[in-house]
């Protein structure tokens, strides 16, 4: 239920011209289906209507808007195309620009190195609003995405305590950082920055919200937004943590997180006991 | 500082320029508006820059500097300055590009692309083209080979297909006869990624300020033409001509036709200037 909540306020608010979204995020849950629907409705959600970057679904989610959008009109099709096409194009450069992240950092330099990689004029590097926020939100969102799609793909997790679940996801989402760990600090510094902080919240508020999803949340009211603080608390500090960890494949890194993930729960079972309908609430103070 | 090195009002006026009772409001036929530019800059163009100074209150400088910023010129680039005579916009890319040098030693692959930048000067009025070269003589960028100054027509460049990665257009854009195929023009040299940047007098619709602006382009304008570079009709032109170029929406429409994508314009002052920038793909 939460992920169509979420689904909605970022569509809502990329009808207000929204930036980084574009990218990524509400299309790919709901993948086919979606992407026929939009080609019959009216024009202003066309902008919301992004196509998944990774090469192959690109080609297959393009193919089914031109099958389904033939027996609509044709202008409207003509529209659709080529505005979708320039972010495909923006994705594939920031796509490649990954791999020049570890040599240059996340910069300009390293946008322009992947922009050359695709034979598209690094001219389109100043297309990008923020430049360098756009290459970091583009990898936290590519970062959730198989974070997402390991969700979905994995049935084991189910079997799993909460705490448990929540540990594996945790160190498999900050895995997939490793590669870039050395250029990392600078990448949150980007994501600190005023004009990037409300993205990279947003950001982190969805990754937060997933991995408690997938752990079997039903939390509602207060509780929701506790366990969210609580969580995104815990992987952030493990993420400043790994910052500094030597130890061989971030063994430390994993154990300060099973510790901070137990602390939490165990705190949680504290508050339940002593707000337990067994001790008289009075009596307390 | 400007009037110990430029000659006040001594620039005459043809016969022929004042029996025409041109204005930016009347129709005037399309061979002729060419023609009636080209003798309005050539008239301006030894007080181009100066008028300019006056007339934005010195604005003018930062909204140039905020076009380069919006281009992010990169190191061997390929860019086209159109109606840039003067070349303000063009000692600014330059700039641009030699400090990201200094600042990018990082990367080993870029230390020959240095070499490789070139920026195009294209203006069709070889007056103009002048003043630029002396500036550039100025200020020692006489021996840069990064510099080229081409005479042309905007609406029909002689440069190649897909040949560069930016096209930028300050102020000029108001004065060509067929804006659609200056566009057209303007996609056809762009490479796939390359960007179109326009900077030009636009429409002000804020209530109070709008009648303040018309007040000031219309009073005090001419009259300032008049005072400092003697020449109160080639200003009376450029106000008239701001009124008649299509507002904001209505050239992004254009542009978008070109065929370019992510079009977008950003207000400055309120709307005196808009920057409208679109993408080739």
């Amino acid at each position: 239920m939460y992920r169509t909540v979420v689904n909605r306020i970022l569509l809502t608010k990329n009808t207000g011209g929204g930036r980084r979204c574009l990218l990524r995020f509400p299309d790919l849950r709901t993948a086919v289906s979606s992407s026929r629907f939009s080609t019959t409705t009216e024009p202003q959600t066309f902008p919301n209507r992004p196509l998944n970057p990774a090469d192959s679904s690109t080609s297959s989610s393009s193919t089914s808007f031109q099958t389904s959008s033939a027996a609509g009109d044709i202008p409207r099709q003509e529209r659709k195309n080529p505005r979708a096409e320039y972010q495909g194009e923006q994705a594939r450069v920031l796509q490649a620009s990954l791999r020049h992240v570890l040599r240059l950092g996340w910069s300009e330099e390293a946008m322009i190195a992947g922009a050359k990689e695709v034979g598209i004029s690094p001219s389109i590097v100043g297309s990008f609003p923020r430049k360098e926020a756009a290459l970091v939100e583009f990898f936290m969102d590519d970062c959730l995405q198989r974070l997402i799609d390991r969700i979905d793909s994995g049935e084991e997790l189910q079997d799993l305590i909460p705490s448990q679940c929540i540990y594996k996801l945790v160190r498999f989402r900050l895995e997939m950082q490793a590669p870039y760990i050395s250029k990392w600090p600078q990448a949150l510094s980007i994501q600190a920055h005023p004009l990037n902080v409300s993205t990279s919240f947003k950001q982190r508020a969805m990754l937060v919200d997933e991995i408690w999803h997938a752990a079997g949340d039903e939390a509602s009211d207060l509780d929701w937004y506790v366990k969210r603080t609580v969580l995104g608390g815990i992987y952030s500090t493990t993420e400043i943590y790994m910052l500094t960890d030597s130890s061989p494949e971030f063994r430390d890194t994993w154990l300060f997180l099973d510790n901070r993930v137990k602390d939490a729960f165990d705190l949680k079972k504290t508050i339940q006991e002593v707000f337990s309908p067994s001790i008289p609430f009075p009596l307390f103070f | 500082m400007y009037l110990n090195s430029y000659n006040l009002p001594c620039v005459t006026i043809s016969m022929n320029f004042t029996s025409v009772m041109f204005s930016g409001f009347k129709e005037v036929r399309e061979e002729e508006k060419s023609q009636m530019v080209g003798k309005v800059f050539s008239n301006v163009a030894s007080n181009y820059d100066l008028m300019n100074d006056f007339m934005s209150g010195g604005l003018h400088r930062l909204w140039k500097d905020r076009l380069v910023s919006k281009l992010s010129p990169f190191p061997g680039m390929k860019h086209l300055d159109v109606a840039g005579g003067t070349g303000d916009v063009a000692f600014r890319i330059l700039e641009s590009v030699n400090s990201i040098k200094r600042r990018a030693l990082q990367d080993p692959l870029n230390d020959d692309l240095q070499e490789e930048t070139r920026i195009y000067v294209c203006d069709i009025n070889p007056n103009m083209l002048d003043v630029g070269k002396n500036r550039a003589l100025e200020k020692g960028l006489g021996e840069d080979k990064s510099l080229v100054w081409v005479q042309g027509d905007a609406e029909a460049l002689s440069f190649e297909d897909n040949s560069m990665d930016g096209y930028t257009i300050a102020f000029g854009i108001r004065n060509v006869t067929h804006i659609e195929k200056v566009l057209s023009e303007a996609y056809r040299v762009l490479k796939r990624g390359g960007r179109f940047l326009c900077l030009e007098l636009s429409h002000v619709d804020i209530p109070v300020f709008k009648e303040l602006y018309d007040f000031y382009s219309f009073s005090v304008i001419p009259r300032l033409g008049e005072i400092v570079a003697g020449d109160r009709e080639s200003y009376q032109y450029l106000v008239e001509s701001i009124r008649r170029f299509p507002p904001q929406e209505k050239f992004a429409s254009m542009i978008a036709d070109a065929g370019f994508q992510k079009v977008e314009y950003e207000n400055l002052v309120g709307g005196v200037v808009a920057i409208h920038s679109g993408l080739k793909i």
